[in-house]
């Protein structure tokens, strides 16, 4: 059972093939995707207090199965102050199931766009992409419009990066918008066509975590990927390898709290 | 006499399942519209249903729950329907089957995983929300039995009731409402074989009560199985159904002797170990069969946390009954059961 305490955690769920990462600090939680199935309740469990049924902020990074199917239940179980979603369409009927369930929760429902900033109690949110332009691009791959957003606390800073690919990675960049952080969440589960050297080399990070599921029929993580970190000298940490992958910082350095 | 109406049982049954046939052949596409009458288990990729005695596997959306009216479609294969598609499916707005969400909603608002799962499994038997490790752990431990609807939720049930009723009203009214109880009970909790089981156990023992009869226990467990294979047949291939006779029929034979035997352990705990042990005797080899594998140690985590079952399910129970009406206040009563469950889950991770 977790007690709330005075430091930032940042813990990316074991959810196999797919995404969930929870922060939370104090009785505030801030979740970043659902992963593919119900497996993200037991992460909100562990690292909840048993009696906190509220999530303050959902973030759901693009609408593909392996990101959102687990936030339906997530919806439905926990008071959901707001969530924060591109207008995007999904065909799959799982979409459909969740945008019921997110009506019937009243959270308040925020679209994200480039220059936003949200803040939430000591912990700010600076949205990076997607940029209006891409937005009125309606052809592009679903991964493209993934949200972006560095989340800073005192001096930690963490990038999230969804599943965008190299494209929108030099967009990004183009832009200058990318700082030096602690943290990084690797782009599209470390594929190939995901990670790019310029990215890390903008942010160099120290510790770099890859939400994979094991034996996954992608290939992720990429070999290139994995030696494009070592090289840079970046820590690995992978959700396939170790589960949970927890950090906890004070808002200067952190630590990782499974080694 | 006697003789003849066993004899004309026993006949009856075995008519009933020598004649009895799935009504299709195999490869033969069909369109099955029923009630869906087992609760669906969920996984990332599918939803298990059993429609007519045959296994059907549907995607995961839109979800399907006990209670509903479903059309489906799909090619037969042995016991199994094939690219099974679900053309329709109709919500129940049944009184039980929604009464039955409710309480499974509020439990699961209100606790996390898998305690929210472990109660509604233990007090309505649905096991339709475990995840699949713990689910996993529960079948390692050998305590699975404890969130499936089983005969023990019946017993707890009728207990509950008589020690309320017969506070209250007089005896024969008492019964009555007992025996309402029990079937509202079974249907509430999944209509399951082992379920339905104890369902006409217990009230073929509180009838003979009633008409000063005394009941024994064998042969009230025999002539139950009797009644269930002529009503439906299909219950002699369900694994659920030959272990809750087994391990009812071992209990009935071990238990009293193993409780004598193991007089050294504390009262808290003996219940359990030997309801285990005897009901193992029976059950092992089977799982054994079926599973290739079954726990050595089952019979100490069984009574671990065996003692814990009924006090969850007692508190549980009324938590739900008062939060569907009082949200709050039954908020706090649930939270009791927090470390009850806690011990649970310890246990279950431990071992498994």
């Amino acid at each position: 059972m977790a007690y709330p305490d005075k430091k930032l955690h940042i813990i990316a769920c074991d959810v196999g093939q797919g995404d969930a990462i929870l922060a939370t600090y104090g009785n505030l939680q801030i979740l970043t995707d659902g992963g593919p199935d119900n497996k993200v309740l037991e992460c909100l469990s562990k690292y909840m207090p048993f009696w906190d049924r509220e999530v303050e902020l959902v973030i759901l990074t693009h609408p593909q199965a392996d990101h959102f199917t687990g936030l339906i239940e997530v919806f439905r179980r926990y008071k959901v102050d707001t969530f924060l979603v591109s207008k995007l369409n999904s065909s799959a009927r799982s979409y459909e199931v969740l945008e019921k369930a997110v009506g019937s929760n009243q959270s308040r429902v925020v679209n994200p766009k480039e220059g936003m900033v949200i803040r939430l109690g000591l912990i700010q949110i600076e949205i990076l992409h997607p940029s209006e332009s891409i937005l009125e691009q309606k052809s592009l791959d679903l991964n493209d419009y993934s949200t972006v957003y560095n989340l800073k606390f005192g001096d930690f800073e963490a990038l999230f990066t969804g599943d965008i690919g190299p494209k929108i990675i030099e967009e990004i960049l183009a832009k200058n918008s990318i700082e030096l952080v602690d943290y990084i969440k690797i782009p599209h589960h470390g594929s190939r066509n995901g990670t790019a050297l310029e990215l890390l080399k903008a942010s160099m990070p120290k510790l770099a975590v890859i939400s994979v599921g094991k034996d996954n029929s992608y290939g992720h993580p990429h070999q290139e990927v994995l030696k494009m970190l070592k090289d840079l000298g970046i820590q690995i940490k992978r959700t396939d390898e170790m589960g949970d992958v927890e950090i906890e910082t004070d808002g200067r350095g952190f630590k990782l709290l499974n080694p | 006499m006697k003789f003849l109406f066993w004899g004309l049982l026993f006949f009856v049954a075995l008519l009933r399942i020598l004649t009895f046939k799935t009504p299709v052949t195999d490869g033969q596409k069909v369109r099955i519209s029923t009630k869906v009458l087992q609760e669906p288990i969920r996984q990332q990729n599918y939803q298990r249903l059993v429609l007519e005695n045959l296994i059907v596997y549907l995607d995961p959306f839109p979800e399907v729950y006990y209670g509903d009216e479903v059309v489906v479609e799909g090619v037969v294969s042995q016991n199994k329907l094939v690219s099974a598609k679900l053309l329709s499916v109709k919500e129940n707005q049944g009184i039980l089957p929604n009464f039955r969400k409710r309480l499974i909603n509020f439990y699961q608002d209100s606790l996390p995983e898998p305690h929210a799962s472990l109660i509604a499994g233990i007090t309505l038997g649905s096991k339709g929300s475990l995840g699949k490790d713990f689910w996993d752990k529960l079948k390692n431990t050998g305590v699975v039995h404890v969130v499936v609807a089983s005969g023990t939720n019946i017993t707890l049930v009728a207990g509950f009731l008589v020690g309320i009723t017969t506070f209250l009203l007089k005896r024969r009214l008492a019964i009555v409402f007992v025996l309402v109880g029990i079937w509202l009970y079974a249907v509430l909790s999944g209509f399951d074989a082992p379920i339905v089981r104890a369902a006409i156990m217990g009230s073929l023992v509180f009838t003979a009560q009633e008409v000063g009869r005394l009941s024994q226990s064998f042969r009230v467990l025999v002539i139950t199985g009797l009644l269930m294979l002529i009503i439906k047949p299909a219950w002699i291939r369900d694994l659920g159904f030959i272990l809750s006779f087994v391990a009812t029929g071992s209990l009935i034979v071990f238990q009293e002797r193993i409780n004598k035997k193991i007089q050294i352990l504390p009262a808290v705990i003996r219940e359990g170990m030997s309801t285990s042990l005897a009901a193992q005797i029976g059950v092992a080899p089977i799982l054994f069969v079926t599973f290739g594998s079954f726990n050595i140690l089952s019979p100490i985590i069984n009574a671990l946390v065996l003692w814990s079952v009924p006090l969850i399910m007692v508190i549980s129970g009324v938590a739900g009954l008062v939060g569907l009406l009082f949200p709050f206040l039954g908020r706090m009563i649930l939270y009791l059961t927090y470390p009850l469950t806690s011990w649970f889950v310890f246990v279950v991770d431990f071992f498994g």
